[in-house]
């Protein structure tokens, strides 16, 4: 965050805005990192699946108490999870034949660079001697929908929405929305569609922080939660 | 199981495939001790940037190679050698550096990238329960243990007990003990991933 500027919204408003779009009997997969903050902000009074990579289908909210949690219900990142009635359990190659099959309808996903093509990079971290890809590849192809959460700029300040991805990709061409800490954007034809902006943001304060051209949109509106 | 790989000499050809947080205590002491030659995995670094695992410091120092491809791809390779599948087109990685001098070809319009399958000396899996055939039932996600029983010339699964021939029920089997040449009993009280020590 630089100096001066409005605040940026914090990873739980960041979840609501995710999953306010879950729909009833949607089945839909969290990524390490920001994206894990959606299992405790599910809507309210719809019934949603959350599948896991590691064999996971139909699980609940994290549990911070590790007293209470039964140490084999983890998901990805390693976090023990609330088990619900119905949930099931299977291997890695069924779980990524559901990815691929396109049986998810949303992958929540981290980001380091999204571009104007929907193009993802969320593999290769500063200073590390190699990169991980996990299972973001198959999520980002087979999910109906990919969605990244992530903040807007590096720590250095650099903007993550970019014109074309200096990172190594983790996938072509899949992503169609990104919730970052100032705003809501769409990416469709080539274009970053900014739709919602946090409270106390202008689409120019965005745009200064962003790289390629926003297009704001007509109804473009102060983030809303509902 | 991992604290047994300790005491041999060869120099193992690869690590698990997966390295899970609960793992590393094994994989990080196979690295530590340089018995690995080759990583083929989806995760190879750990994210943070204050925890170095033993593998990321081999892998800077140059000493071991890393073969990085993701996750659904490595277990789709896994499976495929258990089931004597040679290679398989996934639409997963064109485009991508992963894809990069491998035949990619359309299918549907679609481009998909050849795969082959990945046979192992040994796979080291973790269930919960066995019998004298050898038939697993695992708790819990099965990740890559079910994935990859099977797919290595020895299997060897380490479980928490081993039960009378009869008590697993055949509709419960998870893997038939066709597939596990050898079980091991795990000596004491898990510890919990989260516990795990880094």
């Amino acid at each position: 965050m630089n100096a001066g500027e409005p605040e940026r919204l914090h990873p739980s408003v960041m979840a609501m805005i995710v999953t306010r779009d879950f729909q009833d009997g949607y089945i839909v997969n969290l990524g390490v990192g920001l994206p894990l903050e959606c299992a405790n902000a599910m809507p309210p009074g719809r019934e949603i699946l959350l599948h896991s990579e590691l064999g996971l289908l139909g699980f609940g909210p994290v549990i911070s108490d590790h007293t209470k949690a039964d140490p084999y219900v983890t998901m990805v990142g390693n976090l023990p999870v609330e088990a619900l009635p119905g949930m099931v359990f299977m291997s890695h190659d069924e779980s990524f034949a559901m990815i691929r099959g396109k049986h998810l309808d949303i992958a929540v996903l981290g980001g380091l660079q999204v571009d104007v093509e929907g193009n993802l990079a969320n593999t290769q971290f500063d200073g590390k001697p190699a990169g991980n890809l996990g299972g973001a590849p198959d999520l980002a192809y087979g999910a109906k929908r990919t969605v990244v959460m992530m903040r807007h700029t590096t720590n250095e300040g650099a903007p993550k929405i970019v014109n074309r991805c200096t990172l190594p990709l983790t996938a072509p061409r899949c992503v169609t929305r990104v919730v970052t800490d100032v705003g809501v954007f769409d990416i469709e034809g080539g274009r970053v569609i900014l739709r919602e902006y946090a409270p106390g943001w202008t689409p120019e304060a965005i745009q200064q922080i962003t790289e390629p051209p926003l297009a704001v949109a007509s109804d473009v509106r102060e983030v809303s939660l509902v | 199981m991992g604290r047994g790989l300790e005491h041999r000499d060869s120099q193992s050809p690869w690590l698990p495939p997966e390295l899970r947080p609960q793992d590393f205590f094994d994989v990080s002491l196979m690295a530590e001790l340089r018995q690995l030659k080759k990583g083929i995995t989806s995760f190879a670094v750990g994210a943070r940037h204050d925890l170095i695992y033993p593998f990321e410091e081999r892998l800077a120092e140059g000493t071991v190679e890393v073969e990085v491809l993701g996750q659904g791809s490595l277990a789709e390779r896994i499976r495929c050698a258990r089931a004597g599948i040679a290679a398989f087109y996934t639409p997963v990685g064109p485009g991508t550096d992963v894809a990069k001098g491998k035949e990619v070809r359309d299918f549907n319009g679609v481009p998909h990238v050849l795969e082959t399958a990945l046979y192992a000396d040994f796979a080291l899996v973790r269930a919960w329960k066995a019998d004298r055939y050898g038939n697993l039932v695992y708790r819990g996600p099965r990740t890559f243990n079910e994935t990859m029983a099977g797919a290595a010339r020895v299997t060897i699964a380490e479980v928490d007990e081993v039960v009378p021939l009869g008590e697993l029920k055949p509709d419960q089997i998870h893997t038939a003990g066709v597939y596990v040449q050898r079980v091991v009993v795990r000596p004491a009280t898990p510890v919990t991933s989260w516990e795990t020590p880094q």
